[in-house]
Parts: C-alpha cells; structure tokens; sequence
C-alpha cells in the first residue's frame, strides 16, 4: 500500500497538479512518526504509512506556512476526513483546492489501537478525491459511541467534580490541545483576549476550569472526535470524554454528527422550526 | 478618574414611597469614578432637565446615569438633553429603579440598596460607553399595505394622495373587505357599499397604488426604511390585462354548485366568478376546487366564449417581489364560529344555539346579507330554509365575547350597536314582525351611538330582554329559543321564525404567521399589539410597521378609518425625510481577528451578516471576514453568542461592559 501512496503522491507532484503532499514522515525508524511537507517528487520516497500514523493532518491546511506552499495534497484517515468536512463547512478550506488522498485505514496503534479506532465507523474515508488499498473492517455491531461517558455520567455529581479537579488540576496550559486541533483555527484564540479578560490564563485550577470547558464549548456539534487533543496532551487529561458528550448531546437532540455529511447545514447556527425547545425553561 | 453625573429622579411618589432617594444619593456618591449623585422630583420635567443640561457644562461630565424610569420611557428625552449641552448621546445610560425596584418591591431597605446596586452598574457601563454617531439609512419611500378592507383601503389612499406609491396586497379576489359586504351602517343608517364602492374605485385607479388582489405576504425581510417584500400571486387563471370583465365566461359557466363565500353560504356561485358585482377590479377568478376543466381537463366552455381570450388554464402561482420603506397591516377580522368545529381548542362554541344544524340559526354577517340590496334575496328579509318572512326573529348578543368558559373574555365592542341595527332593518322591511333581543349590557358609547339603539327600541319597538339564552331547539318549523330575563326575574321562551348570533370577533385567519413575518407582537387571541397603547396606537414594536383597523382589536368603520389615516400619518411622517437616523447600538465585527468561520452569517436572523474580503492595494485577497451591514442589523446579540473568536461585539453594549457590570455588582 505504502508504494501506492508513493506513487499516488509523486505522479501528483510531476505532474503539477499539487504542489506540496501533507503526509507522514518518520526520521528514524524506530522513532516517531510525524508529519512532513513534501515539494520534491524525489521525496516522496520519506513518506512512511504504518499504525504509528496518529495525526490528523488536516490542522495543516488552515496554517498560513502551508497555505503560501500553494495547492496541496493531503493524506487522510476516515477519521481526519470528518474533521475536513467541518473545515469546508466553515470556510476554512476550499474543498477544489485540495486534493484529498484517502487511506483504508483499519486504525492505528500498537500493540493496541487507540481508543477512537475500537468503536471507529468510517474505516473507508469518504469525500476523498482518490482511495487507496481497502479494508474488510467494520464499526463493531450493536456498539455505544459514548459508552464512555455514559459509563462515567452514572457516578454522582460531587464524584464527577472530583474526577475533573482532579484532572484539571494537572493542566499546565500548554494548548497543545488547541495547536493540534484541525477545528482550532481562530486567529486569536478567546483565551488570549485581554479586554476584557474572559478566562483566567494562569495555570490555577479555576483558570483551567474555564479554559477546557470553554474550548469543549467551542467544539459542540463541530469536534468529530479524532482524539488528537488526548493523544498529545502532556498531562494526561482525557479531554476526548468532554468533547464526546457535546456530540452526545448534538446527536441525541438534534440528530446530527459532525463531518458526516457535507451537505448537512452545522448544527450550530443552523434553525429549524421542529428544533426541540424543550431545554428553555 | 472618570468623571460621572448621577441624577436619581423621584418620580413624583413612583420611587420615592419606596425607595429612600435621599440615602441612595449619598452612598451612590461614594461609588468611584462618580463626580456628584444629584436626587430631583421630576428629573424628565423642564427643570429636571435643565439641571442635567447645566450639571453636564459645568461639571464637564463625561457621561450621565439616570436612575428614574424605563430606557423605554425617557432614554430619547435625556439622551436629547445630553446631546443640547453638547454631549455624545450615547454616553447617558438609564438605572431602571422604578419598573425594576420601587414598584416591584415593597420593603423600603432592600429597594434602596437594590436601587444603589443598580445605579453601580449603570456606573461601571457608562465609564466604559465610547461617543457613537447614530446611523443613518436610506429610505424607500413606497408603502406596503397589507389587505384591502375599508381601514387598508383609506390608509393606501392617504398615503398616495400625499404623492407616495403603495403596494396594496389583498389575499380575496376583490377589495372591499367585510364593508363590502354589509348592508346599512351604524348609527346613520347609511348605505355600506353606496360609501365604500366609490373609494373601492378610487383605489383601483390610483396612479399610485399597486393593486395585488388574490395575492398573499410570502415573506417579509429587511428592516425599516428598506424591507423587501416577497408575494404569492396565487394563479388567477385569467389574463388580467386581456379581460374586459364582459360577465360572458361566469355567465355560461355551468357549475354552479359552490357555496358563495361573499354571502357566507346563503347562495351557490359559478366556478368561474366575480366575488361580487361591485369588485375591484372587475375581473373574474377560477375556483380550481370546482372548475371541471382544471380538475379533469374537460369543458372550457369559458375559455370558449371570451372573446378576448383572456382565459389561461395553464396559469401558475407567481412571486414577485416589491422594495418598501413602511408597512401597514390592515388584515381585518373574522367571526367566531359558534359551532362545535374550532380552529382555536380554547373555544368550545354554542353547540345548544344549533347553528349549522338549523338553517334558520345564522351569524350576523349572514343577516347583514340577507337585508343587503346586493344580498341573495335582493334584501328582502327571507330566512335561509323556506325562503318565507319571518314573523318573530330572536336577536342574541355576546356569542362568544365575554365568555371565557366558551369563547373570548373581551367586549367585540360593534356588536350591541349592529343588533340594533339589525332589528331596525327588519323592522323596516318587515312591519307586522317582532324583533327579539338578548342581551348581557348595551355598550352605546360613541358619537350618536345611545340614541341610536334608544330609536331601536323605543320608535321601532324591538323588544329587549337582559339574560342569556340557554337553549335552542326547533318544533313545528319554529325555533323555540328558552332564555332568562334576569331583570323581571322569569324565564322566557320564544316561537322564534329565525335566530340571529351576535359573535365575537377574532382577528382574521393567518394573522399570526403574518405577525410572525413582520415580527409584530400579538396577544393570546392573535390581535397585533401596539407599541403603547396609549401613545403609540398604530406603531408596533417592530420599527416601520403600523397597524390600524380590527387587526388590532374589535373596532367599528369609524374608528378602523381613524385608525388607518393615523398609521398613513406615521408613514408619511417617515417619508418626509430623506433618510432614516437609527440608534447606532449594533454589531461590528473585528474584522482583523474574525476567522471567518461565518457563524455568524449562519446564524443572524436579520441577514445582516455577510462574506466580505478584505484585499491589499495590489487587489490581493488577504483574509476573508464577516462584515455587518450596518442598515440591517437590530443589535440582538446572536453573533457576539455565537462567535468563537469573539471578534464581534455590540457598540454601547460590549462585552467589557458587561463584564463592567457584572464587576461591579
């Protein structure tokens, strides 16, 4: 397969069609897998494709670097082409000025998978420009989605608390979590306003507090649980937990999931007259 | 140190009774940032006023709280005295202690220090108010109004007399509204279509106005000054510029089995018709529900006989769309139905009264076809089943009004002076015949009004009884009408010929969904609402919109005429400028930080958001934004909710004002 890609990316870089191929790239072959820029059709050669292939590389289209390179391929995983779907949604990206090269993809992580890739449903990317390699693979029957937080949603009120201060309590306020994010692309965060000051930037609990509700705030009914925020969290803070029960809440009241569908208008901003009324009180 | 003017007024007892005005201003002193805390008795009066004027010279305040009544009330009047001592308007901020303290509270302590609370932050928003310029928009100067009864029909007519164009959009074939269809009014006894059809005329040949008959108001966007307005023409099926209105096609039409709605069912009509002799315009309507040739494609015997060849079975539904500055809505009234089916579950109706199951049981606006010249019986007064006179005709007041266990809880006001009416005209038709009437109370307020149903009782001798009607049943081919006549204390039961219901009247079908286009309030009948009901009678809280006639509430042909010159007065008032100034307290867009996600655009319910680029002088894009537009914007809010960035924010009420606020308190 990782030929295919090769081949796929340098006929694409030949031919002029892109001029720059986002993909995975690994220095060392023990080492970790990141992503990489590729200009050269001889480079292609540096493109790597195995189950250490984490990223969702579609932050990189919205990045001013990359948009100067000019038009760009891009690899993407089932996962990585919901959260494209959001970009073109938003206007972040102009779908015709990207090549999308879809990866059959039966998820990644070893010697385990990673946790989004046990209850995955989109094994196949969808919206691609091209396909390759194919996967048997299939969303696992009668699953839960959010198992997780429902599991968690049955302890009490005060021990949920406990469990977020907790967590919280580690956070250092790196934002690695916001710079990995493909649907973080404000150009000035609201964390770093200063008039007024909406939330506290010190690393207190109470800052912390503000900071990662806010932003699960800003992904409801927009974050299409690619997991990478959890992944490149440095204190561990399972933040996909949060960002899971927004979507809960999105598809169990208004019956959508975000980056499934292109055609489906964002849930947020987006009025219907049967739209339930019922959480006004 | 910001220096801030605050002037607590007294409101003659309004806030002093409950508020300690006097300690209130000694610890709103204390508050920083404040220069003086000033108390008067009536700060809205001259004196009041003139104090601010002085205070703001000679202090050189930089902004002023006014803790006295509602913005609502006098933010206009005190944002003008800012302005006459030279002041940016936009730097005065109103503290509610009145609506939202004296007169909600009773415990003289608290409401003080609530009062105090609320001026601090009054405080904390005006040190962070910046000087704004109100906005100026362009105005269309072209009237909607919408429906052409008597009340659309004088306001589309004041309107263009003082030489602006209307657009007068009608739902029903004709114009002309209920008046059209009535006999003789209240209290002169006057001919209703011999005063109406000549204005039905006029209006139909008005170089200004734009008729659209058989149209109804698809939508409605735009703010004041500039709305666009979307119609449905509904198809017409006839070539109006080719029709001549010759009668030719109605004339050999051969259905003739439809219920005539202009005479509420007491006559069939053709499929093809003209809604009544005297309509405007004069040109004919098919009815597709009954037309043989739209239903099987069979017949065309009317497109056979027109000679102009004005007949088009093909038409279709038609949109157009028409820029105005103002609208008027003038959509009228209907009567509630007092039989069992209800388009309104709080209504049960008069099952008893036997309306629609006996023939001879009808409405009044049946009755007033009936004694009409232009009627089905040719105003003779006949009763619907056997077409005889009727000798003895019970006359009810009050069907459904004032009853909130069956029907409204309201007065429909016309009715007491209408049955009157109604029994003089029989009377006069019908000498030897005896006029009954039930009545709660005989409400005859009104020019000529008293004496009038005086005459109807005491010259043409209709006999009045004060009690309600229990039950109706028909033996013998008479109406056998069981009541109580609660001043002599008995019950009474009547051999009635006919049955006459007084009901009530409700505001017309669809007049909520209209409501909800224009964004006009309505209340739990569907009446629109005015802006003030005393003040401000035919504006509504929608800025641009007017209302006048039954629309608004019951309302008899004078008052619906003085209604509808009053709201053509406020529209000519807007168009006697050039351009409209607006408060400019809307929403502007950072358009550096905006990620142009257009959330907003999504989002804002007034379109006034849209995709904007902004370029170098290359002509090179160099980042998308949102961009408001300032003409359309209302200043709700939504985008500063919804954007994520937060790069919007409204003028005069920005986040770090509230946030200002918020600290303070």
């Amino acid at each position: 397969m990782i030929e295919e890609i090769r081949q796929t990316c340098r006929t694409l870089l030949e031919a002029g069609t892109v001029n720059v191929v986002i993909a995975y790239g690994q220095s060392n072959p023990d080492g970790p897998v990141h992503p990489i820029f590729v200009t050269k059709p001889d480079d292609v050669e540096k493109i790597v494709w195995n189950k250490q292939c984490f990223a969702n590389l579609t932050t990189y289209l919205t990045r001013k670097e990359v948009k100067s390179l000019g038009k760009a391929a891009i690899l993407v995983k089932g996962c990585d082409a919901r959260s494209l779907v959001v970009l073109v949604q938003e206007s972040q990206v102009e779908r015709s000025d990207v090549h999308v090269i879809g990866l059959a993809c039966e998820g990644v992580g070893e010697p385990e998978l990673a946790g989004k890739c046990r209850v995955c449903e989109v094994h196949m990317p969808v919206g691609v420009d091209v396909t390759i390699g194919s996967t048997e693979a299939a969303a696992p029957e009668g699953q839960n989605r959010y198992a997780l937080v429902d599991e968690f949603m049955k302890k009490s009120p005060e021990e949920r608390m406990a469990f977020w201060k907790q967590e919280f309590e580690r956070c250092v306020r790196c934002y690695a979590c916001r710079g990995v994010c493909p649907l973080c692309y404000c150009n000035q965060c609201i964390v770093d306003k200063n008039r007024p000051v909406v939330i506290d930037t010190s690393a207190t609990l109470k800052g912390n507090f503000a900071w990662n509700i806010t932003r699960a705030f800003h992904l409801a009914g927009r974050c299409v649980s690619c997991g990478e925020c959890t992944r490149v969290c440095p204190a561990g803070i399972d933040l996909r937990m949060l960002n899971a029960s927004l979507a809960q809440s999105a598809e169990k009241h208004f019956n959508y999931r975000a980056g499934m569908d292109p055609e489906t208008p964002p849930v947020i901003g987006t009025y219907n007259a049967e739209d339930k009324e019922n959480f006004i009180r | 140190m910001a220096r801030i003017g605050v002037f607590i007024c007294w409101c003659g007892e309004n806030i002093a009774r409950t508020v300690d005005v006097k300690r209130a201003t000694e610890e709103v002193e204390q508050i920083p940032g404040v220069r003086f805390a000033i108390d008067y008795k009536y700060m809205c009066s001259d004196p009041g006023q003139t104090m601010v004027r002085d205070k703001i010279i000679a202090e050189r305040l930089q902004g002023l709280v006014i803790a006295s009544c509602s913005p609502h009330m006098h933010m206009k009047t005190f944002r003008a005295a800012a302005k006459a001592a030279g002041l940016n308007p936009y730097l005065v901020e109103m503290a509610n202690i009145r609506e939202h303290c004296s007169w909600v509270h009773q415990n003289r302590e608290e409401a003080t220090a609530k009062a105090v609370e609320l001026i601090r932050l009054a405080v904390g928003k005006v040190i962070q108010d910046k000087p704004l310029d109100a906005i100026k928009v362009p105005l269309t100067k072209r009237a909607l109004v919408i429906g052409a009864g008597v009340a659309g029909i004088q306001a589309s007519l004041d309107i263009a007399e003082a030489g602006h164009e209307v657009v007068l959009v009608e739902r029903e074939p004709s114009i002309g509204g209920k008046m059209a269809g009535l006999s003789e009014t209240f209290p002169t006894l006057d001919c209703s279509q011999c005063i109406l059809t000549p204005r039905m005329v006029e209006t139909g040949q008005h170089p200004n106005i734009k008729l659209y008959t058989w149209s109804e108001i698809e939508s409605v966007d735009g703010s004041v000054g500039n709305f666009t307005v979307t119609i449905r023409k509904k198809a017409r099926y006839i070539d109006m510029s080719k029709c001549t209105g010759c009668g030719e096609c109605w004339n050999k039409c051969p259905m003739s089995k439809t219920l005539n709605d202009f005479d509420y069912g007491l006559s069939k009509r053709k499929a093809i018709y003209l809604a009544f002799p005297q309509a405007v315009p004069a040109r004919p309507v098919i009815d597709k529900n009954a037309c043989t040739k739209l239903k099987t494609g069979k017949c065309g015997i009317c497109a056979k006989v027109c000679a102009a060849g004005a007949i088009n079975y093909e038409d279709q539904d038609e949109i157009v769309t028409e820029q105005v500055g103002a609208i008027v809505v003038a959509t009228g009234y209907k009567l509630y139905s007092i039989g069992q089916e209800q388009d309104n579950e709080k209504y049960t109706g008069y099952g008893e009264y036997g309306y629609g199951k006996y023939p001879d049981v009808i409405d009044a606006l049946q009755f007033e076809r009936l004694s009409s010249a232009s009627g089905p019986t040719g105003g003779e007064i006949r009763r619907p089943s056997d077409g005889a006179v009727p000798k003895s005709v019970v006359f009810i007041a009050c069907v459904g009004s004032r009853d909130p266990a069956k029907g409204v809880s309201y007065c429909s006001k016309i009715c007491c002076m209408y049955t009157a009416k109604h029994t003089m005209l029989y009377k006069h038709k019908v000498h030897e015949g005896t006029a009954h009437v039930f009545y709660m109370d005989i409400r005859a307020g009104g020019k000529n009004y008293d004496e009038f149903v005086r005459r109807a009782i005491e010259k043409d001798g209709a006999k009045y009884y004060r009690g309600r009607v229990s039950k109706i049943t028909e033996e013998n081919g008479k109406l056998i009408v069981r009541a109580a006549d609660t001043l002599a204390g008995v019950p009474v039961t009547i051999e009635a010929d006919m049955v006459v219901l007084a009901s009530a009247m409700l505001p017309s079908t669809g007049a909520t969904e209209l409501a909800q286009k224009l964004k006009v309030g309505y209340d739990e009948y569907g009446f629109l609402s005015e802006s003030h009901p005393k003040l401000r009678p035919v504006e509504t809280n929608s800025a641009g919109v007017f209302i006048c006639g039954a629309c608004h509430g019951p309302k008899d042909i004078p008052e619906a005429v003085a209604q509808a010159s009053a709201a053509a007065g406020k529209v000519q008032v807007m168009f006697a400028r050039n351009e409209l100034t607006r408060d400019p307290e809307i929403a502007k867009i950072n358009e550096q930080n905006c990620a142009a996600c257009y959330a907003c655009v999504r989002t804002c319910p007034y379109n006034a958001i849209e995709k904007a680029e902004i370029r170098d002088r290359q002509g090179n894009l160099v980042k998308m934004t949102a961009r408001v537009n300032p003409g359309l914007c209302m200043g709700c809010g939504t985008c500063v909710a919804v954007c994520p960035s937060k790069s919007a924010d409204i003028d005069g009420f920005s986040e770090s004002q509230i946030y200002e606020m918020i600290k303070n308190l």
